[in-house]
């Protein structure tokens, strides 16, 4: 495997924000350089100066690149306890509140696995139709991914276990098919849900969301892009608005006095002051 | 110590020695220690207690971005990768298993050879997977101390001697070899 070392990444983080707009700067140096080496291996490319190349002169390729950038989810249903949370406490206390109108946000999504476990639990409490669910992604690639459906093999053994865990009220396999040894999950899930592209930072919305999804996504930040990203979402939830992050995740540790309280510390549960 | 921190990692018949080792070194200790052992990926609690049982050391499952600190135990969390950060911190990650695992122990030994380089000291305990012979090949690279479990030891060899297979290691050590070595380095 090729090694790159860290002056290298930085270099390749200034060149593809020259030439792209898409400012990795503030990434954590450690995994991003994790992605850079996955990348150059995945694409069997012997030299670092050849990736760079094709990185910056290939448009089609560097979209390539951005869908490997971002880490997918591990799996489906992870941390079956907060899904439980989820569907006992956490779902029909913002409903008691915001009565009909509940509007989710998932930013920065890469493979689906939180949006299809997110649909198949709000399914099995027959809300999926009264909530409006937003997703949105860093590359086109992500979306036409999470879109088709697919789900990877190898994610498929954990999933089945987490959904149990969850106390999922039917069988995961309900959710999917089998096409020529291939997992499709039931695009009928998501059929109502707003896809959108986004920029690093996620952009505000039109409308005031009532939870934002947003677990192991900030692991991949530095403090400085932490605090722009918790910024954004400050602007975006109401009062009252939830946001839930990884469990191993914080955010009085990279913000100092923020406008969330913790409400579940194993879970990793916020919620908007005011 | 001329060493600046210690990166153990372990799999299958590992917890007794990792609980040796614990129990062995002083409170004192002037550097961290990072324990990259493969656990099940959905318990999340448990493990940790049960370490800290015989531990001297404070043992740590740390957050994200957590600071490093001389004389603790950093365990890396459950279905997460424990990477060494720049900067004197912890990150995690949730990247692609290797080798079927995460956490992953190439990936500690490879990102801890990276900021401590020749200050650095590798051991490799029983498992029953080639994870971890890359990463303690990384710290040797780096002209780290690189130290295996004697594999006639172990429950478990693949692990260890699949270290030994791709790495020239400084020492293959029994437990107690092993204890005494670490107490005497100045």
């Amino acid at each position: 495997m090729l090694e790159i070392g860290i002056v290298e990444t930085k270099s390749i983080i200034k060149a593809i924000a020259e030439k792209y707009l898409y400012d990795f700067s503030d990434y954590a140096l450690t995994s991003f350089k994790q992605r850079l080496e996955r990348s150059i291996e995945l694409h069997n490319i012997k030299y670092f100066d050849i990736f760079q190349n094709k990185l910056l002169e290939d448009k089609i390729f560097f979209e390539t690149f951005l869908s490997e950038l971002e880490v997918p989810s591990t799996e489906m249903f992870r941390d079956p306890s907060l899904w439980r949370i989820f569907r006992e406490e956490l779902i029909p206390d913002i409903l008691k509140d915001s009565g009909a109108c509940l509007r989710i946000w998932l930013p920065n999504s890469v493979s689906g696995d939180e949006l299809f476990s997110l649909c198949i639990m709000l399914h099995e409490m027959k809300l999926l139709d009264q909530v409006k669910i937003y997703v949105s992604a860093l590359s086109q690639r992500s979306l036409d991914v999470i879109q088709s459906g697919y789900f990877q093999n190898g994610k498929l053994s954990i999933s089945t276990d987490n959904y149990i865990r969850a106390n999922g009220k039917m069988g995961l396999s309900d959710y999917y098919t089998t096409v020529k040894g291939e997992i499709f999950r039931d695009k009928s899930l998501i059929k109502d849900v707003i896809f959108s592209l986004q920029s690093v930072i996620p952009e505000p919305m039109a409308q005031p969301i009532k939870l934002v999804l947003y677990r192991n996504k900030m692991i991949y930040f530095n403090q400085t892009l932490e605090s722009k990203v918790l910024r954004c979402f400050e602007q975006n939830l109401n009062a009252g608005a939830h946001l839930i992050i990884g469990t191993k995740e914080t955010i009085s540790n990279i913000y100092g006095n923020s406008e969330f309280n913790l409400v579940n510390n194993s879970e990793s549960i916020y919620r908007r002051k005011g | 110590m001329n060493y600046k921190a210690i990166v153990i990692g372990g799999s299958a018949g590992s917890f007794q020695v990792v609980t040796r080792i614990l129990s062995s070194l002083p409170v004192t200790l002037s550097v961290p220690v990072f324990l990259s052992l493969h656990r099940l990926k959905h318990v999340r609690s448990g493990f940790l207690e049960a370490l800290m049982l015989k531990s001297n050391l404070p043992i740590i499952e740390p957050e994200d971005k957590e600071q490093i600190r001389p004389g603790r135990a950093y365990l890396a969390p459950a279905n997460y990768h424990m990477y060494i950060e720049l900067g004197n911190r912890i990150a995690l990650s949730t990247e692609e298993p290797v080798n079927h695992s995460r956490p992953s122990i190439d990936l500690s030994f490879i990102t801890a050879a990276q900021v401590y380089r020749d200050k650095l000291i590798g051991i490799i305990l029983s498992g029953a997977n080639t994870d971890g012979a890359l990463g303690l090949k990384r710290v040797k690279d780096n002209n780290g101390l690189t130290i295996v479990q004697d594999p006639q030891e172990c429950p478990v060899r693949t692990m260890t001697e699949s270290s030994i297979r791709i790495c020239a290691v400084d020492h293959v050590f029994k437990t107690e070899e092993m204890i005494n070595f670490l107490l005497k380095l100045k």
